[in-house]
């Protein structure tokens, strides 16, 4: 995979797949609603990775499915606008479309669907029915979107789809269970491809999986954006992990985006003390192995009201203003990274953990240990 | 294919032990209850009757048990079931024309019901919340209600006042029974009124059983990725109640057990002729060899339906197929 982070143009910046702007979502009504993503703003640009890392109960996943309009009772979309641009095969004069994904209609949400986005989730066991064989999955996708294919035709394309992801199609007699872990997250992102989508989401699609499965998946993974070049939102709480597949990370926290850069900064040089804990936090992919640190205290109870940043009471570089003053997030070089942190406002006030200046590492090969090992110095 | 056959033999070891059992219990029996039978039997009794009594509680002959019991089936195989001692008939001709009442009675109502109870389940799993809703508090209280008082006021309600409906009997007794238009015409008619008794009594317990499955299904990932594979609504609602009508088939095997003895009440509100009606007789006169009679084809129906619902279950849930661990 080549570096995706460098000399992009600005046409390459503003072609965008997904545009999430002040998204806001709640979990509940009235006056026991409990925030779950606060303001959010990003973007997906073409052909391109974005990366969402947090730990649980970060709203990563809450605002994936309420972009996509699938968030189930009690979530509720309490603000912000998400529009979809993809090229329409249909259409015969204007081919690229943009749609407002929170005013579209049933209907158009309906041929949107997996057509243009499509998901895989974390539990691929409970992602397929029980109940129906692999091949009515396949079967019934292309029977819903591409009505013009035959019988055959559909059987061709999902013997096909499964040879993309390494598996025979005997396995399309199978049922889920009969399958191992990775067979059936192969077979998810085999169905996620099975239309060309624009955009695909992967909701920790790996964290179920074994190291072993994991990795080989995320290679696959890595060789079919390449030969396909559709986008792609990876949600994980594995930063590693996502640094080798991003080209660009958003890091939450408490439903806010702390932080914001492309993968080689944000992995080499973090700007959010969140960032550098959860870097902290898990082993570096190469180099010298260092003692794990994690991040103390928990994350703040979200139907709690709470003042100024919501990392505040775990920051270890926290600041007089941090628990008055909610920090936006901002952009803090030419590079057009973000941050939320009040220590970027004084240059003095920066710790030199993060401080640090960006290596020009290409994504999959991170600069040796040594960053992860100062890193830990410093906060002692 | 090994999984079915394990279970098929395991019905075979027990309908032989309920048929054994069915052998042994008039033998068990204290005194000398043949001479208390012939005592019962009002006018003229034949030798074949009082062969029956004797075969059947194992008096009067020299022979041992084991000889008798090996008569017994060969009785059985012959389908010699004995003769009713009331009726002086054999019990398999008396049965022969009851059971296929209470079977086209009952069997019919318990199939209606659940296919009306699972679909409007379905509906009101997906539908959670709405107005819908208020058909529960309506159905659970038909349930609540016992189904002979249900039927006693439906029957003078709508068939002695109203008279919507034929009241008493199967079918009317102007026709002559065969099969022709007007006599299949009566059998619906005076079927009506007893099927809405059972079906309303019966189909809440459907109903909600598959409503709170449906709440758990449409919690699980396959329905949200139904949801986001862009599959009409109907589709959607179909993945999620595929699975959840698992239970209720299981359910609808015990039902269709009590199909054949189920509702004596239900039959003797509307004067049908069927297996419930002949039960409650056969009791009253102590006619041992037709409750005998009774008591196996009950037994062969439960098993039988047992049987056909894991059938089911085999065909509608595949990880049924897969062999134990152990």
């Amino acid at each position: 995979m080549d570096s995706a982070t460098t000399n992009l143009t600005v046409d390459e910046l503003n072609d965008t797949v997904l545009e999430i702007e002040d998204f806001c979502v709640d979990y509940g009504w009235g006056e026991t609603a409990v925030r779950a993503v606060n303001n959010v703003n990003l973007s997906v640009r073409r052909s391109r990775v974005l990366g969402v890392a947090g730990e649980s109960g970060s709203g990563k996943s809450t605002l994936v499915y309420a972009v996509t309009r699938l968030l189930r009772s009690p979530g509720v979309i309490s603000g912000g606008s998400a529009r979809l641009t993809y090229d329409d095969p249909t259409a015969s004069d204007v081919k690229r479309r943009t749609v407002d994904l929170m005013a579209a209609s049933g209907s158009e949400l309906r041929a949107i669907r997996w057509s243009q986005v499509s998901i895989v989730l974390q539990s691929a066991l409970n992602a397929l029915n029980p109940v129906l064989r692999i091949g009515h999955e396949f079967d019934e996708l292309l029977k819903t979107h591409r009505k013009d294919l035959k019988k055959e035709q559909r059987h061709a394309r999902a013997v096909e789809l499964l040879g993309l992801v390494g598996l025979n199609e005997d396995r399309l007699s199978r049922f889920p269970h009969e399958l191992s872990g990775g067979q059936r997250q192969r077979i998810m992102i085999a169905l996620a491809l099975a239309l060309d989508p624009q955009l695909v989401i992967m909701d920790e699609p790996t964290t179920a999986l074994d190291v072993v499965t994991q990795r080989e998946i995320v290679n696959e993974l890595a060789q079919l954006r390449a030969r396909f070049g559709f986008s792609m939102i990876f949600i994980t709480h594995d930063l590693s992990l996502l640094v080798e597949l991003a080209d660009d990370i958003a890091v939450m926290y408490s439903g806010n985006v702390v932080e914001w850069a492309p993968a080689g900064d944000l992995y080499s040089a973090p700007r959010h003390p969140y960032t550098l804990g959860l870097l902290n936090s898990s082993p570096p992919l190469s180099g010298e192995r260092h003692e794990l640190v994690g991040i103390a205290g928990a994350p703040p109870d979200l139907s709690q009201p709470l003042s100024g940043c919501s990392f505040h009471n775990r920051c270890p570089f926290v600041l007089e203003r941090c628990s008055r003053d909610v920090p936006p997030l901002r952009i803090l070089d030419s590079s057009g990274r973000k941050a939320a942190c009040w220590l970027h406002d004084d240059p003095t006030t920066v710790p030199v953990a993060l401080r640090r200046v960006a290596l020009a590492t290409s994504p999959g090969e991170p600069a040796p240990g040594a960053p992860m090992t100062l890193a830990r110095e410093e906060i002692r | 294919m090994r999984v079915l056959g394990r279970r098929l033999s395991l019905y075979v070891v027990t309908a032989w032990v309920a048929i054994t059992v069915n052998f042994l219990l008039p033998h068990l029996m204290p005194g000398n209850p043949v001479q208390n039978l012939i005592g019962k039997v009002t006018g003229q009794i034949t030798p074949q009757q009082v062969r029956s009594i004797e075969l059947l509680f194992g008096v009067g002959l020299h022979q041992g048990l084991w000889s008798q019991y090996v008569g017994y089936w060969h009785q059985l195989f012959l389908g010699n079931l004995g003769v009713s001692i009331t009726l002086s008939t054999p019990v398999s001709s008396v049965l022969a024309s009851a059971v296929p009442w209470t079977v086209g009675l009952i069997g019919v109502s318990t199939i209606l019901s659940f296919i009306l109870g699972t679909f409007a389940g379905a509906l009101l799993g997906w539908f959670r919340g709405s107005r819908l809703d208020s058909v529960i508090p309506v159905a659970t209280f038909f349930q609540a209600a016992p189904y002979f008082f249900l039927g006693t006021v439906v029957l003078l309600l709508f068939g002695s006042d109203l008279h919507w409906f034929p009241v008493l009997g199967a079918y009317s007794q102007s026709v002559t029974p065969g099969w022709h238009w007007d006599f299949v015409f009566s059998l619906l008619r005076y079927g009506e009124l007893p099927v809405i008794t059972i079906v309303l009594s019966s189909v809440a317990g459907w109903m909600l059983g598959m409503r709170n499955m449906m709440i758990t299904m449409i919690a699980e990932d396959f329905v949200l990725m139904a949801v986001a594979k862009g599959l009409p609504r109907r589709k959607v609602i179909a993945h999620a109640a595929r699975n959840a009508v698992l239970p209720s088939v299981a359910n609808l095997s015990l039902a269709i057990g009590l199909v054949v003895s189920g509702a004596l009440l239900v039959e003797l509100v509307f004067n049908y002729p069927g297996v419930g009606n002949l039960l409650l007789q056969a009791v009253l006169n102590e006619d041992y060899p037709l409750i005998q009679g009774i008591f196996l084809v009950i037994t062969m129906t439960v098993l039988a339906a047992n049987l056909l619902a894991d059938v089911l279950y085999f065909i509608l849930d595949p990880r049924t197929r897969t062999e134990a661990a152990v």
